[in-house]
């Protein structure tokens, strides 16, 4: 119940506030530039990472990428820039 | 995100770490402020990925009990390069010195040349040349500049009215010009001989000719002395007169001499500073002390340092400090008045041409005001008086 008033507290503050999404609610930024960068801020962590497949862990589940031929720029604690050629992002939830 | 450049230029190791965690490795790293970039995988259970040199330590530490094997493959940029060329450090001393070689030969002498000599003066100028110490081989900015050589060369070989010194790249060129010797004897037109001043004859020589006056004759400026008209008066013969015909003449002068008179005069210490200019600014290489002189004049002088063709913005300067010492002269009037002669005597000698002589002195008048000697002269001297004056033959 309690989490449930956070939430709707949030909700409520992003509302009337106008403040942006992913400082609020934890969310991660997903930039994309066309399908040869994507570049993820606040995850969670690295789960998987081939030349084909990127998993990350994020606040509510995982972001899964595919692609081919992937290698992670730069990663930073919240940050990655992954570079290839990307063709699916997809959101798992738990 | 960081500069992909100042990583270069720190230097960075690629890594490779073996195993099934490898993102767990990844995922600690990153944990602990470890910037790893570049990472990619290299078959199904190893990834390859860069860190930073200076992290090294940090990420030893971080991943010593993790179940990967992790191996360095190499090392790249700015320390890397710069160990492998201190291990080729032969090529670098090789190229260092050359380019000091080339600098050296640029800034030598490599050629005199002297044009317009006689082979008599150009042995001259080259044995005072040698002893100057310019010789082939000898390095430029040490020698005398151009200026000095020109002012010794001419003061020290008689035989020159005019040398012109010139520098050009590595070759010193020498433009000389001789003192005419005296012209043969010219064929003399028909002349009388005439006096150049008034005097007093003491004595004749006349070689052709008929004198017109006696010794102990008093003549004026422009009267004959030696008549070119001779033989027989119905008949005459005119030539050209020749000979010497010596007269008393009388020259007057006013010397003074002030008692007291202070001097600046160098006193022979002296100190040298040697400095590497470039562009504006003087950088002492030696004698960094201060003088303690009081008094003191600085003589400068630049030499451009060459580079192959090129003149480079470096100069090499020395700064000379002489110091100057104020000194006071004081006369009795006995001295200022012989001074005073003597000095007088000096100027006449000047004056008048170089075989007569000086037979008589006298003080006409001597006076003493304000701190000066003032002295009146007289002086009989004894010279060569006959001047040529052209019969002009009428028809």
């Amino acid at each position: 119940m309690a989490q449930k008033w956070g939430q709707k507290l949030r909700q409520l503050m992003m509302k009337s506030m106008d403040l942006p999404h992913d400082v609020i609610m934890d969310l991660p930024r997903i930039t994309m530039i066309g399908q040869l960068h994507i570049y993820i801020e606040n995850h969670r962590g690295l789960l998987t990472f081939t030349d084909t497949e990127l998993r990350l862990m994020l606040k509510n589940g995982q972001l899964l990428i595919k692609g081919n031929s992937f290698s992670i720029k730069a990663i930073l604690p919240e940050e990655i820039l992954l570079e290839g050629k990307i063709d699916h992002v997809f959101f798992i939830n738990e | 995100m960081k500069n992909q450049w100042t990583n270069f230029l720190a230097g960075y190791i690629r890594v490779k770490a073996d195993g099934i965690g490898t993102e767990r490795v990844i995922n600690k790293l990153i944990k602990q402020n470890i910037y790893i970039w570049n990472v990619k995988r290299a078959g199904s259970h190893s990834i390859l990925f860069n860190i930073q040199l200076k992290e090294m330590h940090k990420f030893r530490n971080a991943v010593r009990n993790s179940d990967c094997k992790l191996s360095f493959l190499e090392g790249r940029g700015g320390p890397f390069l710069f160990k492998r060329l201190l291990k080729n450090s032969g090529f670098l001393a090789g190229f260092l010195a050359f380019v000091v070689l080339i600098f050296l030969l640029s800034n030598m002498v490599w050629g005199i040349e002297i044009r317009g000599a006689k082979p008599e003066t150009e042995h001259l100028i080259r044995k005072e040349l040698d002893k100057m110490g310019v010789e082939k081989g000898k390095i430029q900015f040490l020698l005398d500049d151009a200026d000095d050589i020109q002012r010794k060369l001419t003061n020290n070989i008689s035989a020159l009215t005019w040398i012109g010194v010139e520098l050009k790249g590595t070759t010193f060129h020498f433009q000389v010009v001789e003192k005419k010797q005296p012209d043969e004897q010219v064929k003399l037109s028909p002349r009388n001989l005439v006096a150049g001043k008034k005097a007093v004859i003491s004595k004749m020589f006349v070689v052709k000719g008929q004198s017109v006056v006696a010794v102990h004759d008093y003549v004026k400026k422009g009267q004959m002395l030696v008549s070119g008209t001779i033989g027989n008066p119905d008949k005459p013969k005119i030539v050209a007169a020749d000979g010497e015909v010596w007269g008393e003449t009388w020259y007057k002068s006013q010397v003074e001499v002030p008692l007291i008179t202070n001097f600046s005069v160098f006193n022979g210490r002296e100190s040298v500073k040697h400095y590497i200019k470039i562009a504006k600014f003087s950088i002492p290489v030696w004698n960094f002390k201060k003088p303690d002189y009081k008094n003191f004049e600085t003589e400068l002088s630049e030499r451009p340092l060459k580079f192959l063709k090129w003149e480079l913005p470096i100069h090499y300067k020395t700064a000379t400090h002489r110091e100057k010492e104020d000194v006071t002269r004081k006369y009795s009037v006995k001295e200022a008045v012989s001074k005073a002669r003597e000095m007088g005597k000096k100027d006449l000698m000047k004056l008048i041409p170089e075989d007569s002589k000086i037979v008589g002195e006298k003080i006409l008048h001597q006076t003493t005001d304000s701190g000066k000697v003032k002295l009146s002269l007289h002086y009989q001297v004894i010279e060569n008086i006959a001047v040529g004056q052209p019969i002009i033959q009428g028809d």
